[in-house]
């Protein structure tokens, strides 16, 4: 396993950031201490931003838009659907970019950002499979198909409980990360192939309604709410990584002075 | 609203039961991951001071130990 991170850091030291320059920020993100204060105050406004944006974008969908002409009210399920989805592969990312900048730059919070991430992708992958799966009960007349994109995203859920097992596989936590990092980035190849699933094997799955390169499939006022409800999940996409990071944070350094003290000043109010 | 009234939007023509169980269900998911760690976060910071008020406890104890030693053997 330390051959592979070695192999990394030494493909990527030509981009590694030089300790004096203007890169501080990036050590200073590393440190736990700074992040666990810092993200204590950014808490309340994201929550309370993704809270806003999520109410907005339900009402709005599941009240306001217009119904579809051949799958009638069933479709509303897509504004939950479609960005638990996507919130379960950028989560996906997100895990998977934390174990390389860990196995690269060692770097202690971004092990603790991936173990964070695995919990929340398999929760968010699980509501995308089970809104679908209620979803096709109107539209497809069953429950469960073995299409080539329920498949796939039902791999990327065995990811997730691959990642969040081999947590609990090691007794050192160093070794726990680091494999859970290159199972982490050996599963990335799911990510494209759950995005061409409804292309490649094109059964029952609809394919894409929303694609960076063309206009979205679907009417702007189906559209709109779909957006903010988008939105609204990245938004507390980051509020759960958040929160569970800093509990991480908590139990890696529970040993600390600032983590005892903070505990003792907790414990007297 | 899309709905003429509320029943209209709890019936949604029949696809009401599919639409309002993902709902529920996305939402009880939703809520355990934001509340879950909010519990844990609490049980860690306890557990941290647990340890701390043991380990004053048996410095504690130490103390009063060496200090009545000698007394014992003084008698």
């Amino acid at each position: 396993m330390s051959w592979l991170s070695r192999f990394f850091s030494k493909l990527f030291s030509k981009w590694l950031p030089k300790e004096s320059s203007n890169w501080q920020w990036f050590y200073r993100l590393g440190s736990p201490r700074w992040f666990y204060q810092r993200s204590g105050q950014w808490l309340p406004w994201v929550s309370l931003a993704a809270l806003l944006v999520l109410a907005t974008g339900l009402v709005w969908g599941l009240a306001f838009a217009p119904e579809d002409a051949r799958q009638g009210n069933s479709f509303r399920i897509i504004y939950i659907h479609v960005p638990a989805a996507f919130l379960a592969q950028s989560g996906y990312f997100i895990m998977a970019i934390a174990g390389a900048i860990g196995l690269i730059w060692k770097m202690k919070i971004s092990y603790m950002v991936m173990k964070a991430a695995a919990p929340i992708g398999a929760a968010l992958t699980f509501i995308a499979l089970f809104t679908g799966a209620v979803w096709g009960k109107p539209t497809w007349g069953a429950y469960w198909v073995w299409d080539a994109r329920i498949t796939s995203m039902l791999i990327l859920l065995f990811l997730y409980a691959g990642v969040m097992a081999l947590q609990y596989a090691y007794h050192s936590v160093d070794a726990a990360s680091k494999a859970s990092a290159i199972l982490a980035l050996v599963g990335t190849v799911n990510i494209p192939i759950i995005n061409k699933s409804v292309d490649w094997w094109y059964t029952l799955h609809q394919p894409a309604t929303i694609k960076l390169t063309s206009a979205p499939s679907m009417h702007m006022d189906m559209f709109m709410p779909l957006l903010v409800m988008i939105v609204g999940f990245y938004l507390f996409y980051a509020v759960a990584l958040i929160l569970h990071t800093r509990n991480e944070i908590l139990r890696r350094e529970r040993k600390t002075s600032w983590v005892r003290e903070l505990a003792t000043a907790k414990a007297g109010s | 609203m899309y709905f003429e009234n509320i029943a209209a939007l709890i019936n949604m023509s029949g696809h009401g039961v599919y639409v309002w169980s993902s709902v529920a269900v996305t939402l009880a998911a939703m809520l355990w991951l934001v509340i879950a760690p909010l519990f844990k976060q609490r049980e860690l910071l306890q557990e941290v001071s647990r340890d701390i008020q043991r380990q004053q406890d048996r410095e504690l104890a130490a103390k009063t130990a060496a200090l009545s030693e000698p007394n014992e053997e003084s008698n």
